[in-house]
């Protein structure tokens, strides 16, 4: 196994290297434009950036954001199954460490602190990027893990734009998406609607349920479908952008979705047919208007926005003359009110400040109707955000950014965050980059005012993280290279767990201290000749993220071993090649073995053995008068393996989807 | 570029290794079999599936966990409750899994299940051929035949009159020809259950949350309520100890605790004349004669005083009179089995299962 991984880390390592053959070899095409990132900005110095490429999020358009973190980014996904919840975590740390905004507002569920990334299609993602650990206080406080940041972009050169996608996939699988964009240089509108369904019912052989051969007295193991594991999602998103001069950006964003699944019985069950039958229903709305003033005196923003969600979890029987019997019924209302004015100059060409004010509300009502048990709290947030950033010649940049947080009035630790680039060649874009930083996280609403054991008293998780790094990227010709390796170390005191309680109940309580150390490697590549292009990205982690605090009792055995569901390698790779108007994409995803248990027990029950995921795809691209038309064919878990990856909940195997775009 | 394709090729071929699903069936078996010792039944987390059976054979001292998988490749499910000896072979209660698994006592062998029952807690056999189960959600008992394994009809107890819905079963102890059974939910009942006629013919109404009782040698029922919980809909009072006398039903409160303990687990020894609880420690409550005295504490839990929990299950080895106390730690690792002797003296420690929560004694 270890074999693998070295194989792995070796050939992308070793990729720039090969780069350098190739194009002394192949390449004599004479130069043409390669958008390279620049990464030498003092706005960003001493953090780490990830922007993923706008041609795999047009690639990827039909997958959720889940999928595509986990196959192009270094952010580990916990995923629950196909078309089920999916939590992301950054460099060991916990989903709720993760914050996550879409145009510039945080829509982070302020009662659970995390975001299903199953729900968000990428579709309607025009810009994704990620801040790696403390970078993210730029954004805001609390991302101890980094922060996910999705935009909506508008495309002013078009003057009118309409396409649709068509996807039909197996186990009842259907995806469509349509967008219309329409306007001119000084207001534009984007209009998309979205639309995906699945009946998910892939057959396993059920490991879990065992039946006696009458005749051999043999166990065994019927072949199951994934019953109740259906899935639903449909949404809007409408973007109005208005220019009225060429100082003044105004726009209005407001995205709706509606999502509904069924949640599959474990596998072992064998209760009634007509019991215990789980459904999710979620609706969210949200809105964003923003105002940018490119005034004399520096860029004045003032952005409002608000998230709503409802989430509604049903577990119901069916009972003969009484119909539907809810067994629990809970029903969460969430609704965020979120507030920002900042302010940005430039004072000569080497020095910047920024300043930022956030004002936020947030309030949850929740409540099982069943029971009666559930809470309603609210929480206010001010936040207020000072940088200042430095060039010193053309080798040095420095950037020093400070955060004061309070809330429901009450100060929270100062946030401060120091940051360096520094040009190691004269005219390369090799650069090392270090910073040392402390966040602080607040507990969730849930952590705090639960029923029944929420803590009040529960005090901030907080993060002390230091990292540094090399980045290199070159631009010859028509080929890019991009490579970034980064080693961090985060000590996370006050990390708040749930634990037990009495018979039944749990309690979250500050106890654990979580020293969090690890390596992200990260490489692109990519070029053209003639009719040929290539593109190769990957990324490689090594994640050690563990347990540091005193054992509960003497028997305790969790002190000093890895964090549950953490894998310590993780990486993945997508190659994409393209001929004439054909592409072929293959892509590959794997992780080490993760553990169930906090004491990281190897039994076979509790560990979840290394994951290895291949899936292809293959296309072409054609024109018919004024259309623009493709079609493509993907193929995934390529060579059908059986794997499972969370206990007890087989995957599907091979599987297909076609995928047909028009272009207007 | 041929210099890329075969590094990728390489690389390929490489990956085509295949994940470890088959390790989870393809290895060797437990055979064993054993004539005395304790089971104890670890539930595991909820909808994991990863609940487990472990076996101390307190001659040799041998903890075997894990007992089901490694002897018959079958996962036990998800969160085993509980688990009852009849004769030779034992019924293991799933509650999330909706069965009960029939295993050889002895072997461990899989024998059969009993399947199509909505959240299962208990078993408890009225005869050999007709046994009840109790349940959380169905809002009723189901009856069962544990010779040809099928359910063969149930009880109804539901209750939509207070707001709630009420009578959720929970543990079952028989008085000549009744069946008496705690709804621990929002509740505050113990119901009387004729198991002749397979009807609910009386409730006894008794403090908030029952969640525990037994049955002494002078034939009086103990129930332990831990009184709901501060902010509950259904209310909150203090938790109490009560005795029911089991022929006339009536009841009387023996014990109040403070408002903000959490008593549970309440237990007996063999002889029927000593009971046994946990409310952060382990308590006993002897029962001499009318008027029993206050719970003594007996042995405290190793957890600082910021930890509500600590002890998680407790049960008495009818005959040798031995305690077994459970300790889930922070329930996402194997839990501790602390033996101890009847008269305070510690005997053993066990590594077992996640979250360890009853046991069950086999007796030679």
């Amino acid at each position: 196994m270890k074999r693998i991984w070295f194989i792995f880390a070796g050939l992308l390592v070793a990729a720039p290297l090969l780069s350098q053959g190739i194009r002394d070899s192949l390449f004599t095409i004479e130069a043409v434009e390669v958008t390279g990132q620049r990464s030498f900005i003092k706005e960003e110095a001493g953090g780490k950036y990830t922007v993923v490429d706008t041609s795999i999020l047009k690639e990827k358009a039909s997958l959720s954001l889940s999928e595509l973190l986990s196959e192009n980014t270094s952010v580990f996904i916990k995923s629950n199954g196909r078309g089920a919840m999916a939590t992301a975590s950054f460099r060991g740390t916990a989903a709720s460490h993760t914050q996550v905004s879409w145009n510039g507002i945080s829509i982070s569920s302020p009662m659970l602190g995390m975001v299903d990334f199953s729900l968000i299609p990428v579709y309607i993602i025009d810009n994704l990027s990620l801040k790696h650990g403390a970078a993210s206080i730029s954004d805001r406080g609390g991302g101890i893990g980094g922060s996910i940041n999705i935009e909506n972009r508008p495309q002013w050169e078009e003057k009118f734009a309409l396409s649709y996608i068509q996807g039909v996939g197996s186990y009842g699988t259907f995806d469509e998406y349509l967008q219309l964009g329409l306007g001119n240089t000084k207001i534009k509108s984007s209009t998309r609607l979205y639309h995906n369904q699945s009946q998910n019912d892939y057959t396993f052989i059920n490991r879990g349920i065992g039946n006696l051969d009458p005749e051999t007295g043999e166990v065994e193991n019927p072949l199951d479908t994934n019953k109740n594991g259906s899935y639903l999602r449909y949404g809007l998103v409408q973007e109005l952008y208005v220019r009225p001069h060429k100082d003044h950006l105004l726009s209005l964003v407001y995205w709706g979705q509606f999502g509904q699944r069924a949640i599959p019985w474990p596998t072992s069950y064998e209760g009634p047919d007509n019991a215990n039958l789980n459904k999710q229903d979620q609706a969210s709305h949200k809105v964003v208007a923003r105002w940018k003033y490119y005034a004399p005196v520096g860029k004045f923003e003032l952005r409002s926005g608000y998230s709503g969600i409802q989430m509604d979890y049903l577990q119901e029987r069916k009972v003969p003359g009484l119909g539907t019997v809810p067994d629990i019924y809970s029903v969460s209302d969430q609704n965020s009110f979120l507030n920002t004015l900042s302010y940005e100059r430039e004072l000569g060409s080497r020095f910047s400040v920024e300043g930022k004010l956030d004002v936020n509300h947030h309030e949850v009502s929740t409540i099982d109707t069943v029971s009666g048990l559930g809470y309603q709290e609210q929480r206010n947030e001010v936040s207020l955000f000072a940088a200042f950033r430095k060039s010193f010649g053309e080798r040095l940049n420095m950037n020093l950014m400070l955060r004061q947080e309070w809330v429901d009035g009450r100060a929270v630790p100062f946030i401060p965050f120091l940051g360096v680039d520094y040009r190691l060649l004269k005219g390369e874009e090799l650069i090392l980059k270090a910073s040392v930083a402390r966040n602080y996280h607040q507990p969730t609403l849930n952590d705090l005012y639960w029923q029944p054991n929420g803590n009040p008293d529960l005090l901030p998780e907080e993060g002390f993280t230091m990292e540094a790094g090399l980045e290199y990227q070159k631009s010859f010709r028509n080929q890019q290279v991009k490579t970034g390796l980064t080693w961090y170390r985060s000590d996370i005191e006050n990390w708040i767990m749930w634990i037990p309680s009495t018979r039944m109940n749990l309690e979250p309580i500050n106890i654990e201290e979580v020293l969090s150390t690890g390596l992200e490697y990260d490489l692109s590549f990519r070029g053209e000749l003639q009719n040929f292009s290539y593109g190769i990205t990957g990324t490689y982690a090594y994640t050690s993220s563990e347990n540091r605090g005193d054992p509960l009792v003497w028997g305790d055995e969790s002190t000093g071993k890895q964090l549950v569901y953490i894998p310590l390698h993780s990486g993945n790779m997508m190659l994409n090649l393209g001929l004439h108007n054909y592409f072929f994409t293959y892509q590959f995803n794997a992780y080490s073995e993760r553990f169930t248990t906090s004491s990281n027990d190897l039994s076979r029950r509790d560990w979840l053995y290394p994951y290895f995921m291949n899936d292809v795809s293959v296309g072409g691209e054609f024109r018919i008068k004024k259309v623009r038309l493709s079609a493509e064919f993907k193929v995934y878990n390529l060579f059908n393996e059986s794997y499972h990856s969370v206990l007890y909940r087989p995957m599907p195997g091979r599987n297909y989807m076609v995928v047909i775009k028009f272009n207007l | 570029m041929k210099q890329l394709f075969s590094i990728l090729l390489l690389l390929l071929a490489a990956l085509t290794s295949c994940m470890k699903d088959d390790e989870l069936w393809d290895f060797e078996r437990l055979g064993v079999d054993k004539l005395q010792g304790v089971f104890i039944i670890n539930e595991g987390n909820f909808t994991y599936g990863n609940s487990s059976l472990s076996f101390y054979d307190v001659s040799s001292g041998e903890v075997l966990n894990d007992i089901f998988y490694n002897t018959n490749a079958l996962p036990l499910g998800d969160v085993a409750l509980s688990m009852t000896i009849r004769d030779s072979l034992a019924y293991v209660v799933v509650n999330n899994s909706g069965r009960i698994y029939v295993m050889s006592a002895s072997t461990f062998q899989y024998r059969g299940k009993i399947t199509g029952l909505t959240s299962p807690r208990y078993i408890h056999f009225v005869s050999d051929s007709k046994a009840y189960v109790s349940d959380l959600y169905a809002r009723s008992i189901a009856i069962i035949n544990p010779l040809s394994m099928e359910v063969t009809g149930s009880i109804d107890v539901g209750n939509t009159q207070g707001g709630f819905h009420q009578h959720s079963s929970e543990q079952m102890l028989q008085y000549g020809k009744y069946v008496y059974t705690n709804c621990w939910s929002f509740d505050n009942k113990v119901l009387v259950i004729d198991s002749e006629r397979d009807v609910v013919v009386d409730s006894i109404e008794v403090l908030k949350q029952p969640n525990s009782m037994v049955m002494d040698r002078y034939h009086n029922l103990w129930v332990l309520s831990d009184g709901g919980f501060e902010g509950s809909p259904y209310g909150y009072e203090a938790p109490g100890l009560m005795k029911i006398e089991a022929g006339s039903r009536e009841a009387v409160v023996v014990h109040r605790f403070e408002r903000g303990e959490q008593p549970s687990e309440l237990h007996i020894n063999g002889g029927g004349d000593t009971l046994w609880f946990l409310n952060r420690h382990l308590y006993r409550l002897p029962l001499e004669g009318e008027a029993p005295t206050l719970p003594e504490l007996f042995v405290e839990s190793p957890y600082g005083p910021g930890f509500n929990g600590g002890f998680y299950g407790l049960d008495i080895d009818p005959a040798s009179s031995e305690l077994y106390i459970s300790d889930a730690v922070d329930y996402v690792q194997r839990g501790m089995v602390y033996r101890i002797a009847a008269n305070g003296v510690p005997m053993d420690t066990l590594r077992v299962g996640i979250s360890p929560a009853s046991f069950c004694f086999k007796q030679e």
